[in-house]
């Protein structure tokens, strides 16, 4: 599969901002894994990258004992409670960052030849429905990929505006037929 | 129609004439014109004055290697318009309507130069002038030398407009980049995307082509090469081939990293909204065919610069491709077989052939024939020795060579004389990711050999010459980037008809009858570098052609020597008596050709220069008119300005207000760290100075952070939350540091501990409130905490909600006075400081900035870690030595703690230092000595690193770094400054309230 920035004249691409979730950073070590899925709901996707949901929970492997967890915002408490019960027994920290990042969605025909602005991946290896930590311009971010033409970007609040900036300075590039 | 074009023939639109200026002059020229071919067309060779003897000159290639025909170019009239940009490559920049191009180097006029006068006096300017006239008097260098060489150097003129262009960059991921779109990139670039890989392929011009562009008598696979051109592109087209054009490759790097500078506009007549000048594209690529090609190289004898002197393969090129012949009356001068072809060109095209002047003895019969059958006369053996012509080549003088001695020669008059010497294969981007060469002593040229890459060199790029060889060449590079990916290759032929087959011989300076010391025979045209001065070079003592290259600036100019390195090299090896490889060849190093800094700079200038850090409440403090000042990444609110004040009016304000009723700040950018775990304390235990085993929950304590070697990096206030929890706080340009630090030691060191580190700087905003009123502003907004002094008391933490939002309330104080901090969501951390500013209005609250924060924690002689501290002090050093847990077996840093020299005495201690007159303000940074009247080199004792006016106790304090200082408390000493010596009296550090009592409240 390829894909020709040349021939994307006249196409589009949207950047949003999205309402915030309940979102926490999950570390637990491999022999408590089974017990921290157990009391989520959701079995920890074993590959970097990789991505389980079950009910209103959606769990992604960012390292190898690191997970991120979202839910929207009404599920936060039932899942701080629900950790907590397995404390004693499967030692982890869950840590709400709900708040540290905010979420853009970027999306289009051109979402994949916006993200080259600033991301170094290759983009097009990243399937749908998996999620990395990586970089756009200095910014660390996490970058999901929800379908072909569809990116979220979790970015630290602060450097928010500055990759917000740089997205609109490339969407009008392309918008531009360049 | 101007006079030397030629109807119908190159690659130009002869319908679409296209305007432009020359030194304010009006010309026309054709749609796919350069600027060069353009003026060509009208008969001007005259583009330039070269950098030192200020010699006419123009252009003497057809491309990027370009190093005489560099002009000034602008797009909105002129130098001020915003867009001028000076050494444009005339042969390079295409034509676009209204253009303005100016000559450079030159006073008053291009035709009459003051400053050729250099030319006159190039007896004096010879290799090394500078080292050796300019060396004595020593005082002429500052005032007379050095001034008057700055004013005379550089080529062009910088702009002084702000660049109002936009830039761009982006990355590119593909199985196999290739690098030149001529025979052998086109070949290849079809062999490997035919075998189903990924293919990009880049070449700076403005069409694909190559040297086909400019031999269209060329017939491949039964078609016509240009026919065959279109059906390769249409092909690569169908089989999905990122094509770029005017893509240059600029630089390889480690692992397939290229470089791509894409022009995108300046090629436009008017420019698109929205569209950046240029690209820079950062390609990683799997396979990268380097198919380069050569680049032609000139021969070396007297005059050979003058305008109308230039390589035959340039003339050839613009001819065939831009339909310009570039005289009437033209004598070739060869020792290759390459220029038989451009003069047989160039005579079809109806410019009379004076002479074929070839340096060989025998040349072979099909080009002998062809010439007879032309009427061309052919001197064979001969060599070239002057020329004539001030700003225009009028006649050249030709002598036979017999046995090596140059025999009686006579005049031959030209308008052109065109050159070829050979050809030099392009080996930059190899040579960028440091290939080995290897000397071909056949071709006497230097040709790729191991590659460290993932890396194919097609076609005369490796040194093959004639299009089958290249042709074929490409196919099998392509091939074999396909199979190095895993793909099938398939093996294809391909067919040559009229092929320009052939080979040459290779020369230092063309032998002369004249006085070769008075030969002005350029090897480096752009830096003007001649044949005797790299002779002058090695008489002088230069062996390696590193030492020559610095010493004559041969290939130093922008062109990187891609005419003149192979034979600066030739005269070199000659000079030395050793073999060209003994003497070696210089590196080349990125950019392949010279670069905009857009380019570089891509989207990081103005508001995206850097990334600026705002806190949630940054809105708040710019619509209240705060004064901000950079920390680390973060704009912070520095004061908040009233009408009419000045910042120290506005500190001093901050700072009674927040000690006599309460102030408000917002402390959001200190880094924070959530370290949680079954084994918690254990890692707090091994990182921080301090014992934490027994801090109970719910309490804080101030933490002290020090590297291996024992010196303090960073503190901050630390609450435990749970049995296994605490929320540590770091400095705000630590935050990323510390939370790096303990990482790598629970990593590396301590990976058996359970516990992990999470970075919620950013999941908090925190506003901190200081003053004798801040409960009582504080507790009505509190839920869930009672708010009493037993209950919270000083060093404590709860959570508990505030203004109804969930907060982590901190108890502490960095001011002295009784103090909360409150960190609440970061998305709520706006609404939680409006709450407090209106509950505090009846209290007069007060916003305050990082200086006043400075001011009120100075006053309590609490330290500033990179103030106060500088990567050498360690925590006895100031005052901190109660940090340490002294029962604790280890910490980080505790074993250089017993090192000799942090236990010796004389040790710089942190102490106060109090003015004798308290209305001076000591500068930060002062050096302090104990006797100003001392011999110099004074006895340094410390430095003043802390200093402030402080309203509060109506005088100034400081803090300083003194050898010894607390063993000298009382003691008097001295700091020089700008204005006079001042003194001042060395104290504790704790200016304010030394007994605490307004914490007890």
């Amino acid at each position: 599969m390829t894909l020709h920035d040349r021939d994307l004249h006249g196409a589009t691409v949207t950047i949003e901002e999205i309402p915030p979730v309940a979102r926490f950073s999950l570390r637990v070590r491999d022999k408590d894994r089974a017990a921290a899925g157990a009391a989520l709901g959701v079995d920890l996707p074993d590959r970097v990258g990789d991505r389980a949901a079950s009910g209103d929970r959606t769990l992604v492997c960012l390292g190898p004992d690191e997970w991120l967890v979202t839910a929207p915002e009404q599920a936060r408490d039932g899942i701080v409670r629900d950790m907590a019960a397995i404390r004693d027994g499967a030692p982890h920290s869950l840590t709400d960052i709900s708040d540290r990042e905010i979420t853009f969605r970027v999306a289009g025909p051109a979402a994949l030849t916006l993200m080259t602005i600033g991301c170094p991946r290759d983009l097009r290896r990243l399937e749908p429905g998996r999620a990395v930590r990586t970089v756009f311009d200095t910014a660390q971010i996490v970058l999901w990929r929800d379908g072909p033409d569809s990116f979220r970007l979790d970015v630290w609040r602060s450097f928010a505006p500055h990759v917000r900036s740089l997205l609109e300075i490339g969407r009008k590039e392309i918008a531009a037929g360049f | 129609m101007s006079r030397f074009r030629v109807q119908g023939k190159g690659r130009v639109r002869h319908d679409a004439p296209v305007g432009f200026t020359f030194d304010g002059r009006a010309y026309d020229g054709l749609r796919g014109d350069t600027v060069a071919s353009a003026l060509l067309a009208n008969g001007v060779h005259l583009m330039g004055r070269s950098f030192k003897y200020h010699r006419p000159r123009g252009p003497v290639c057809a491309g990027t290697e370009e190093p005489n025909a560099l002009v000034g170019t602008s797009r909105d009239g002129g130098a001020k318009g915003g867009r001028f940009e000076p050494n444009t490559r005339a042969t390079a920049q295409e034509l676009r309507q209204g253009l303005t191009v100016e000559s450079q180097n030159r006073l008053p006029s291009l035709k009459f130069d003051v400053g050729a006068v250099n030319d006159r006096l190039y007896m004096l300017f010879s290799a090394g002038f500078y080292y050796k006239t300019f060396m004595w008097p020593r005082s002429f260098w500052d005032r007379v030398y050095e001034p008057v060489i700055r004013a005379a150097a550089g080529l062009g003129k910088a702009p002084d407009t702000v660049d109002p262009d936009r830039y761009a960059s982006r990355y590119l991921h593909t199985d196999v980049l290739v690098v030149g779109a001529g025979p052998a990139g086109l070949t290849a670039a079809l062999a490997a995307a035919r075998s189903g890989a990924e293919v990009t392929l880049v070449d700076e011009h403005a069409e694909m082509g190559g040297a086909l562009l400019s031999d269209p008598g060329v017939g491949i696979d039964g078609m016509p090469a240009w026919d065959w051109i279109a059906a390769q592109l249409d092909e690569l087209d169908r089989l999905g081939v990122r094509r770029m054009t005017r893509t240059t490759a600029i630089g390889y790097y480690h692992q397939n990293m290229v470089g791509l500078c894409e022009r995108l506009t300046d090629h436009l007549d008017t420019l698109p909204d929205d569209a950046p000048r240029e690209r820079m594209w950062r390609v990683r690529a799997g396979h990268v065919v380097l198919a380069q090609g050569a680049l032609e190289k000139p021969l070396v004898f007297d005059g050979n610069d003058r305008p109308g002197v230039m390589l035959a393969g340039a003339a050839q090129t613009y001819l065939n491709r831009y339909g310009v012949r570039v005289g009437d009356l033209a004598v070739v001068v060869t020792s290759h077989d390459s220029a038989w072809h451009a003069a047989f060109d160039l005579a079809d095209a109806g410019t009379r052939i004076a002479a074929i002047v070839d340096t060989r003895a025998s040349v072979r019969a099909d080009l002998t024939e062809a010439a007879a059958r032309r009427g061309i006369r052919v001197l064979a053996s001969h060599t070239v020795t002057a020329t004539w012509g001030r700003l225009r080549v009028k006649s050249v003088r030709v002598a036979p060579v017999r046995d090596g001695k140059v025999q009686g020669g006579y005049r031959i008059d030209c308008d052109c004389l065109l050159m070829c010497g050979g050809w030099t294969p392009s080996l930059h981007l190899f040579s960028h990711t440091k290939g080995t060469l290897r000397w071909d002593d056949v071709q006497q040229a230097f040709l790729p050999d191991r590659s460290v890459e993932a890396c194919q060199i097609a076609g005369a790029g490796r040194g093959l010459w004639g299009y089958e060889a290249a042709l074929r060449d490409g196919i099998a590079a392509g091939n074999a980037a396909a199979e190095a990916l895993g793909r099938d290759a398939q093996d294809s032929a391909v067919l040559v008809a009229n092929d320009r087959t052939g080979s040459g011989v290779s020369h230092k300076e063309l032998p002369t009858d004249g006085d070769p010391n008075r030969a002005r025979a350029f090897v480096d045209f752009q830096n003007d570098v001649t044949a005797k001065d790299i002779r002058l070079a090695v008489r002088e003592g230069m062996r390696s052609i590193e030492h020559v290259k610095r010493y004559t600036t041969n290939g130093m100019a922008t062109d990187q020597g891609k005419m003149s390195n192979v034979n600066g090299l030739m005269i070199a090896s000659d000079a030395v008596g050793k073999a060209p490889p003994q003497v070696g060849l210089t590196t080349f190093r990125p950019p392949y050709t010279p670069t905009t800094f857009g380019t570089f700079a891509g989207y990081h200038r103005g508001g995206q220069f850097e990334v600026t850090r705002k806190t949630p409440i940054d809105a708040w403090a710019e619509a209240h008119g705060a004064a901000f000042e950079p920390v680390s990444l973060w704009r912070r609110a520095w004061y908040f300005p009233q009408a009419g004040e000045d910042m120290h009016a506005a500190v001093a304000r901050e700072c009674l207000a927040t000690r006599r009723s309460v102030g408000i700040f917002d402390a959001s950018t200190l880094g924070k760290i959530e370290v949680s775990g079954p084994d918690a304390v254990e890692f707090m235990n091994r990182m921080y100075t301090n014992p934490w085993t027994k801090l109970g929950i719910g309490r804080c304590r101030y933490g002290v952070l020090l590297g291996e070697d024992g010196y303090i990096r960073d503190d901050g206030v630390i609450g435990r939350l749970r049995d296994d929890l605490f929320h540590v706080t770091t400095t705000t340009g630590g935050a990323a540091r510390v939370l790096a630090m303990m990482e790598d030691y629970l990593q590396t060191e301590w990976p058996d501990l359970d516990v992990w580190l999470t970075s919620t700087t950013e999941q908090w905003a925190t506003v901190a409130l200081n003053g004798p009123d801040a409960r009582k502003v504080l507790a009505p907004l509190v839920e869930g905490q009672d708010m009493s002094a037993e209950a919270l008391p000083h060093m404590s933490v709860a959570e508990c909600t505030v203004a109804g939002i969930p907060a982590r309330l901190f108890r502490l104080s960095f001011t002295g006075e009784l103090g909360f901090e409150i960190n609440v969501p970061a998305r709520h951390g706006l609404r939680l400081w409006e709450a407090l500013m209106q509950a505090g209005a009846d209290y007069d609250i007060c916003p305050y900035g990082t200086e006043t924060m400075h001011v009120l924690r100075a006053e309590k002689g609490f330290i500033i870690v990179g103030q106060d501290t500088d990567g050498t002090v360690a925590p006895d050093d100031a005052n901190l030595g109660w940090a340490i847990g002294k029962a604790k077996t280890d910490f980080v840093g505790m074993r250089s703690l017993r090192r000799p020299d942090l236990v010796a005495k004389g040790r710089k201690q942190l102490v106060g230092l109090l003015t004798e007159d308290g209305a001076v303000r000591l500068e930060e940074g002062a050096q302090i000595v104990a006797d100003p009247d001392q011999p110099k080199p004074m006895k340094m004792l410390g430095h003043v690193t802390s200093s402030y006016s402080s309203a509060t106790l109506g005088r100034s304090i400081a803090m300083a770094l003194i050898e010894g200082g607390r063993d000298m408390d009382g003691q008097i000493v001295h700091v020089p400054m700008p204005d006079g010596v001042h003194k001042a009296r060395i104290t504790s550090t704790n200016f304010y309230d030394p007994e605490g009592e307004r914490l007890k409240v």
